[in-house]
């Protein structure tokens, strides 16, 4: 009665041997990419030792890369997190009114869209009036890059917490904004802090955004937000397109120190979080 | 006579369900209420137009009058957020603010409310609040730890110390022994009977021997109508009505 | 019926925030009307549907049609998609329904290091390491011993390709097709998987039959992925070629709408239309992403309800 089909079962055995060889190819480019950017930009950085992060680029560092770099996270945090936990604060108060709604749609739109596009945006907005690349161009862009992050996430967050603890906020006497901002907003910061970081995490490791807006600074530090920044993505970028070997080595070392930051950032979050929306 | 609350004409509908019908109530002053009936008959959502908490949920609408001692709330020129300051509320789930110390979970309304001068005065009030709530005792050598270690009928008397903080004249109870063990429920009702002396409570319950044991007024809600309502004795020796006698001999749901 | 709640100052405080937020939006919609205007109007609907790049400094003889781009980002993400939906299916089920408790845990986090993990990472390999290991290992022999097939009949000289950058393209939205694909998978209630098996089903059978009833998150994943890919700009232009050139020959350099954007808006305002040109560019890029996204958002939200009734 249980006729055995050899044929069922060597096609068993085959799906489950593609399954676990596709699972081996989808995570194998990033164990390649840890390789090849550790041995590649390791011997870069190891030989020109600590000039490299602080140097300008003619001393061979990329000083005032990493400078812009904080810069622009920390002038773009600055402006976007606030108006993010607002925006998110708005989603969450408002989940059935027609703003309410295409505020929510409008945000999960802006995550997925073409970074490139903000950077040409702010061009035309700022750059070109103001007649000059500047570090205030290129925080606008990453601003408009990490506040749907913020703020999808600060509206998830909030709404994991149970209604009863709403209840008693109000209950208290308190206005909206202290129940928001003093009762609820504490016991979700969890998942707004996770919010946050991601977004300044996205926004950290951008190139698109800032190609026509931050301009590039290498041989010194930055010193005005009015004026041109450069940042490790972006120096990066420029020097993948030079033929110079010299500049490709550094374009390594760069790279390294990149993902040593992202991922000393992202594990740690990631770890202590069941699942991430990137 | 003055009545604590008083309800004229109240109706509450949920988008088109009518859940409260033409209730008519009065409240006395002092003493303890019950507002009984099964599940789903509307005593919640009536409790939450006493403070007008209602309208956190969207959809809501209220009808007639709420008197707290003769002033309608549902009056347009009166802010909610005045009446809740007035009227102290505890729920069903036990609800301390999870991230908060045992003394923030107490003073935190005093402080947001920006209700007291100094930490001296607020150190104090949070003591008397927790004295009054019979908890102090329990709790005075832990005032920074988080709530997640006290028990249920804790985490209850916890709330009410809250709530009691802000001196209120009325206090709202939904189902407060609810998700409590049967002796953190004793304490609670020991708790009320010494309360009742100096405050108004309306205690929801859906057990009528709760209300028996508890209360000294009863009114009885059935499908968002107010069946019946008096002296506890009187309703639950003689009562008027077919429906509430089914209710408290248990023969309704 | 709401009753009308009075203002308070969270709403007098949230409501210009939003207010900038859309203002925003419709700003940016409208600079890249705008700026498209000249373009449009000198160059008509032949600036989508020609292949022709020829700057002048004499406004006269400029001449652009984008539509090698337009075909490059089309072509690009369809092959990335083409790639990377059977790897992001089987890896779903291998950590829903195969991988151990701390694999399936460890594989998740490798997927989203991947998702996050900036894209100039991706360019640098991708420009460096992976299009030479392409050409040497994949392009060279197919060219040498199938260049019969039409697709595969181009000389891949550089390595620099339609088919590198579809390559990267797949490695870099397959956690992101993996992510949505993962979750519709777990969400396929229990009975269903029973059910499957009850019937007798292998487990090739039962994982057809499941995720053919998560059929339609898988299409809005890869609707998703498409719109991640149409959208990506870095990685692709370091590897992609950036060369004018319709073709569908696999092998052959080509451009993308970003990566022309991100090539050529440096040097553009030398130029009388170019600028124009690259800001309507950007504007069927707009079209795209919002096209895109509002149907793959949607579906995904449908079929998530649909699930949780």
């Amino acid at each position: 009665m249980f006729r055995f089909n050899p044929n069922r079962k060597a096609v068993e055995k085959g799906f489950l041997f593609t399954i676990g060889l596709l699972t081996v190819v989808a995570v194998l480019p990033l164990f390649y990419i840890l390789y090849t950017v550790t041995l590649k930009g390791l011997p870069v950085i190891l030989k020109r030792g600590t000039i490299f992060f602080t140097g300008t680029f003619s001393e061979g560092g990329i000083g005032p890369a990493i400078a812009g770099t904080f810069l622009l996270t920390f002038l773009s945090s600055l402006i976007g997190v606030p108006l993010a936990l607002m925006v998110g604060m708005y989603s969450y108060e408002n989940p059935r009114s027609v703003l309410g709604r295409w505020t929510k749609a409008l945000l999960e739109i802006m995550m997925e869209f073409p970074t490139i596009l903000v950077g040409i945006f702010v061009m035309a907005v700022l750059v070109i009036p103001m007649g000059t690349y500047s570090a205030m161009a290129g925080a606008f862009a990453l601003v408009i890059i990490l506040l749907p992050y913020v703020a999808v996430y600060t509206h998830e967050a909030m709404r994991g917490i149970p209604f009863t603890y709403k209840e008693a906020g109000y209950a208290l006497g308190l206005t909206r904004i202290k129940v928001l901002f003093r009762i609820l907003a504490p016991m979700a910061k969890r998942g707004v802090l996770t919010g946050v970081l991601i977004g300044i995490a996205k926004a950290a490791g951008e190139t698109a955004p800032l190609l026509f807006t931050a301009g590039g600074l290498y041989e010194s530090y930055p010193t005005s937000i009015t004026k041109p920044v450069g940042t490790i993505p972006l120096l990066i970028y420029q020097l993948i397109q030079s033929p110079s070997p010299q500049d490709h080595a550094t374009a390594w070392g760069a790279s390294l120190v990149l993902m040593v930051i992202f991922i000393a950032v992202f594990i740690p979050l990631r770890m202590s979080l069941k699942e991430v929306k990137l | 006579m003055n009545f604590a609350i008083e309800t004229v004409d109240l109706n509450v509908y949920y988008g088109k369900n009518h859940v409260i019908k033409d209730v008519n109530l009065q409240i006395p002053e002092k003493g303890i209420f019950a507002l009984m009936g099964p599940s789903g008959c509307g005593k919640s959502t009536m409790l939450r137009t006493f403070n007008r908490i209602l309208e956190l949920k969207e959809d809501t609408r209220v009808e007639g009058e709420v008197r707290l001692f003769g002033k309608n709330v549902y009056s347009p020129e009166v802010d909610p957020i005045e009446v809740r300051r007035q009227v102290g509320m505890v729920f069903q789930y036990p609800n301390p603010f999870p991230h908060m110390t045992i003394y923030e979970n107490v003073a935190i309304g005093l402080k947001l409310n920006g209700l007291v001068k100094s930490k001296e005065d607020l150190d104090e009030r949070v003591e008397w609040a927790l004295k009054k709530a019979a908890l102090w005792d329990e709790v005075k050598d832990r005032l920074n730890d988080y709530p997640r270690n006290l028990s249920g009928g804790q985490k209850q008397r916890l709330v009410i110390a809250r709530a009691l903080a802000m001196k209120p004249k009325i206090l709202l109870m939904d189902e407060p022994t609810a998700n409590i063990d049967p002796v953190g429920t004793a304490k609670i009702e020991e708790l009320l009977l010494e309360l009742k002396e100096d405050y108004t409570i309306v205690l929801v319950t859906h057990l009528p021997a709760q209300a028996a044991r508890a209360s000294d007024y009863v009114g009885f809600l059935y499908l968002g109508e107010l069946i019946e309502a008096g002296p506890t004795r009187k309703v639950f020796e003689s009562p008027e009505h077919e429906l509430t006698e089914k209710y408290i001999t248990g023969a309704l749901g | 019926m709401e009753v009308m709640r009075k203002l308070d100052v969270f709403d007098i405080v949230s409501f210009p925030v939003i207010l900038v937020i859309f203002l925003l939006f419709a700003g940016m919609l409208f600079v890249f009307f705008k700026n498209a205007l000249p373009a449009l109007e000198h160059f008509g609907i032949d600036l989508y549907i020609k292949n022709i790049w020829q700057a002048a400094s004499v406004p006269q003889k400029e001449v652009y049609g984008i539509a090698a781009a337009l075909w490059g980002s089309f072509y690009t993400s369809l092959i990335a998609i083409l790639i990377s939906l059977p790897i992001s299916a089987a890896f779903s089920v291998f950590i829903v329904d195969y991988a151990p408790r701390g694999l399936k845990n460890t594989l998740a986090i490798l997927s989203d290091v991947m998702a996050g993990l900036p894209t100039i990472i991706y360019g640098i390999w991708g420009a460096f390491i992976l299009v030479p290991f392409l050409r040497h290992w994949v392009m060279e022999p197919l060219y040498r011993y199938f260049s019969f097939i039409p697709f595969i009949h181009y000389p891949p000289v550089g390595g620099y390709s339609y088919f590198s950058a579809g390559v990267l393209l797949a490695i870099m939205i397959t956690p992101f097709v993996s992510a949505i694909i993962r979750e519709a998978y777990q969400m396929i209630p229990f009975t269903y998987r029973e059910a499957a098996y009850a019937v007798g089903a292998t487990k090739f059978e039962a994982t057809r039959i499941l995720l053919g009833y998560i059929k339609p998150a898988m299409v809005s994943g890869i609707i998703l992925g498409f719109g991640r890919a149409v959208g990506e700009t870095i990685a692709v232009s370091l590897v992609i070629g950036n060369t004018f050139n319709l073709t569908y020959k696999l092998f052959a350099p080509g451009y993308t709408i970003s990566s022309l954007i991100a090539n050529q808006f440096g040097n553009a305002f030398l130029y009388t239309y170019m600028t124009s040109t690259l800001f309507a560019a950007g504007l069927a890029l707009f079209a795209i992403g919002l096209t895109v996204n509002i149907i793959g958002i949607h579906m995904l939200r449908r079929w998530e309800k649909n699930v949780q009734v």
